[in-house]
C-alpha cells in the first residue's frame, strides 16, 4: 500500500498541473465564500434600509453550526475542477504508454487501479480539510456566543461532502479509462453533470427514481441548506438512505474501474 | 535445457486479423533467444501478451518456477516497441518509479544511467530528449533491476551505430552471466552476433525454431582476399569442391563443404597466392530467414 502511494506521489509531485488545480479548486472555493462574507456584511451595514424585509442578523450562513451544511454544499459545486485533474491523470497515462509500461514493470492492474484511488482520495481529503478550516474561520468570527456542541452540530455534512467528491472522482476515473481522449471526455462529463442527467431528472415526476440517478443520489447526500432561512422544511442531516444508495454507487464504480481495466488490452 | 517460459496455443486474434495463432514454445534458460519475422508478423503481440498488457484470445504461457505473474514481471526488464515514460519528470525520477514499482532499491540509477551512456543528462526532462536517448533510457529502466530475464522488443530502434554496438555488447555481457534475452528484430545481423536460439514467424504462425548454429551444417562461407585477386579469383574457380563463389569489390566469397576448410588454405598456397585476408563465416541469417520464408509461400 505504502508503496503504491510513493508511487502516485513521485507521478504528483512534479506535475505541474496538479498544483495548478488543486490550487484553482481552493482559489474559487475562497472567492465564492469571501463574496458571500462581503455581501453579509453589506447587509450588516445596510442593515437600517433593509430592516423590515430581512434582519440580517437573522441569517447565520456562516455561523454555528449552519456554516457546515452551507459551505459542503456550495463547495459541492466545484469539484468538477478536481475531476478534471483525475481526467488529465488518467489520459496521461494511457496516452503517454505509461500505464502499460508500470504494468509491464510489475503492477498489477488492481495495484493500478489502487495507486489512481490514491490520488482520489488525496483529492478528496484535502478538500475536505480545507472546508474543516474554512468553516472554522468563518465560524469562530461570525458567531457571538460559542458553544461546543454547536461547533460539532451539522459537522457531519464535512464526511458526506468526503464521500460526495470521492464518488464523483471515480466517475471521472472511469470515463477517463474507457474514453481515453482528456478533452473528450472532460466535455462529455460536464455536458452530462449540468445539462444530460439535470434534464432527465427534471423530465422524471417518480421522487425515488429521480433519486436513483448517480450524480442527483451523491448530490442528495447534502440537501438544499437555504430554504430554511425562508422557514422552509429542511433535511438538514444525512438520510440513512441516501448514504446507502452512495455506498452501492461506490461499489459499482469501483468494480466498473477493475473491469475496464481488466478487459483492456495495453 | 529447461525452458524459461513456455507458451501453449498461444493465440490472439483481432476481429478478423489473426496477430498471433497457436503459437507453442519453449524459450531456453540461458539462452539469446531471437523472434523474427516480417513487419506485421506477431512479435511485438507476442511479447505483449508475455507480459500481460495484451490479453491472449486463447492460449496459456507459464514462466518457470512458482512466483506469480506479477512477481515475476518485477523480475523482468522489457522494452517494448516504443519508449514510455513521465515526460515533464527526469531521467533519474522516473527510473526512481519504475524501481519503487519493481520494489528494487534506487542505489542501481546512477550505474545503469552511466552503462547506457545518459549519466551527463541524467536531471533533463525526459520530454527534451533526442530519440535514441529515449530509446537509451528504455534500455536503463530495462536493466535497472539487474534482472533475471531481459525482453527487449527493437531496442535498437533509433541508435547510432555506437549505440548498436553498445547495445550488442551489454547483451552479449548480461547472456555471459547466464540471464536469458528475449529479442525481437530486424537486424538479422545483430541477431546473428548475439542469439544462440531463433524462432521465425510469419503471420502470426511459427515457422521455424531452433539453435543459431544450425543454420550451416554442411556449408562454409570464407571470405578472401589476395595481393593478386586477378588470380585468387581463377584459382578459386578451378577448386574442385567449391560448390559456390562471388565476387565482390576486394574479396571474394567461397561457399565450400564445412569438412575442406583447411585443405582449401593449403590447396590456394600451394598455387603460389599470398592470402591477406582470410575470414570463415557461418552461412548468413539473413539467407536462411529468406529461404524459410521462401519456402512458406
Ligand atoms: N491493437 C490492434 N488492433 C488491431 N490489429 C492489431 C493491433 N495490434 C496489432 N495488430 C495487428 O496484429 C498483427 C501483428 O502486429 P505486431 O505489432 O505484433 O507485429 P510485429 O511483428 O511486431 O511487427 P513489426 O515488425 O512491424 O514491429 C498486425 O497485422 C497488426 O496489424
Ligand atoms: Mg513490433
Amino acid at each position: 500500500m505504502r508503496r503504491l502511494f510513493n508511487i502516485e506521489w513521485a507521478k504528483l509531485k512534479y506535475h505541474t498541473p496538479f498544483w495548478i488545480f488543486a490550487g484553482l479548486h481552493i482559489f474559487i472555493l475562497l472567492m465564492i465564500f469571501l463574496s458571500a462574507k462581503f455581501f453579509l456584511d453589506f447587509l450588516a451595514g445596510k442593515g437600517e434600509m433593509i430592516n423590515d424585509v430581512i434582519d440580517p442578523s437573522r441569517i447565520p450562513v456562516l455561523q454555528f453550526p449552519d456554516v457546515w451544511h452551507n459551505i459542503t454544499y456550495v463547495a459541492g459545486f466545484m469539484k468538477i475542477v478536481l475531476a478534471i485533474y483525475v481526467i488529465i491523470s488518467v489520459c496521461n497515462e494511457i496516452s503517454y504508454g505509461t500505464l502499460r509500461q508500470n504494468i509491464m514493470n510489475g503492477m498489477s492492474r488492481g495495484e493500478f487501479m489502487i495507486s489512481k484511488f490514491f490520488l482520489i482520495l488525496l483529492l478528496s481529503l484535502s478538500a475536505m480539510v480545507f472546508l474543516l478550516i474554512t468553516g472554522l474561520a468563518f465560524g469562530f468570527i461570525y458567531t457571538k456566543n460559542i458553544e461546543l456542541h454547536e461547533v460539532i452540530k451539522y459537522v457531519e455534512f464535512l464526511p458526506a461532502y468526503f464521500l460526495q467528491v470521492t464518488i464523483y472522482l471515480l466517475v471521472a476515473f472511469l470515463l477517463a479509462l474507457v474514453i481515453k481522449r482528456t478533452g473528450l471526455t472532460m466535455g462529455l462529463l460536464i455536458l452530462y453533470t449540468y445539462i444530460v442527467e439535470p434534464i432527465i431528472v427534471f423530465r422524471i415526476k417518480t421522487e425515488w427514481i429521480k433519486n436513483l440517478f448517480p450524480l442527483r443520489s451523491i448530490n442528495n447526500l447534502i440537501r438544499f441548506p437555504f430554504s430554511k432561512y425562508l422557514l422552509r422544511e429542511t433535511q438538514d442531516y444525512v438520510a440513512l438512505q441516501d448514504f446507502g444508495i452512495a455506498m452501492a454507487y461506490t461499489a459499482l464504480f469501483i468494480y466498473l474501474i477493475y473491469l475496464a481495466l481488466k478487459k483492456k488490452d495495453l | 535445457m529447461k525452458p524459461a517460459v513456455s507458451t501453449h496455443q498461444l493465440t490472439k486474434h483481432y476481429g478478423r486479423i489473426k496477430a498471433v495463432e497457436n503459437l507453442t514454445l519453449d524459450i531456453p534458460e540461458g539462452s539469446v533467444f531471437g523472434i523474427l519475422g516480417p513487419n506485421g508478423s506477431g512479435k511485438t503481440t507476442t511479447l505483449g501478451m508475455l507480459l500481460d498488457v495484451i490479453n491472449p484470445t486463447y492460449g496459456s504461457y507459464s514462466w518457470s518456477g512458482s512466483a506469480s505473474k506479477t512477481e515475476n514481471r518485477c523480475k523482468i526488464g522489457s522494452l517494448l516497441e516504443t519508449p514510455c515514460f513521465y515526460p515533464y519528470l527526469s531521467a533519474v525520477m522516473n527510473l526512481k518509479i519504475i524501481a519503487t514499482i519493481k520494489k528494487a532499491g534506487h542505489d542501481r540509477i546512477d550505474e545503469v544511467l552511466k552503462t547506457v551512456g545518459l549519466y551527463e543528462r541524467r536531471n533533463s526532462q525526459y520530454r527534451t530528449y533526442s530519440l535514441g536517448m529515449k530509446q537509451r533510457l528504455a534500455l536503463a529502466a530495462a536493466l535497472l533491476s539487474n534482472p533475471p530475464l531481459l525482453i527487449l522488443d527493437e531496442p535498437t530502434n533509433g541508435l547510432d551505430p555506437v549505440g548498436i554496438a553498445e547495445i550488442r555488447d551489454i547483451i552479449l555481457a548480461v547472456a555471459k552471466l547466464g540471464k536469458t534475452v528475449i529479442l525481437a528484430s530486424h537486424l538479422l545481423d545483430e541477431v546473428q552476433k548475439v542469439c544462440s536460439h531463433f524462432c521465425i514467424l510469419d503471420k502470426g504462425r511459427l515457422v521455424h525454431s531452433g539453435p543459431v548454429s544450425d543454420v550451416s551444417e554442411s556449408e562454409q562461407r570464407v571470405e578472401l582476399g589476395a595481393t593478386d585477386m586477378e588470380l585468387l579469383r581463377e584459382t578459386i574457380k578451378a577448386y574442385p569442391p567449391l560448390i559456390q563463389s562471388e565476387e565482390e569489390k576486394d574479396k571474394v566469397i567461397a561457399l565450400i563443404p564445412i569438412d575442406k576448410v583447411s585443405e582449401f588454405s593449403q590447396f590456394l598456397s600451394k598455387k603460389g597466392i599470398i592470402i591477406t585476408h582470410f575470414l570463415t563465416r557461418r552461412k548468413s541469417l539473413e539467407k536462411q530467414f529468406l529461404d524459410i520464408l521462401k519456402e512458406q509461400q
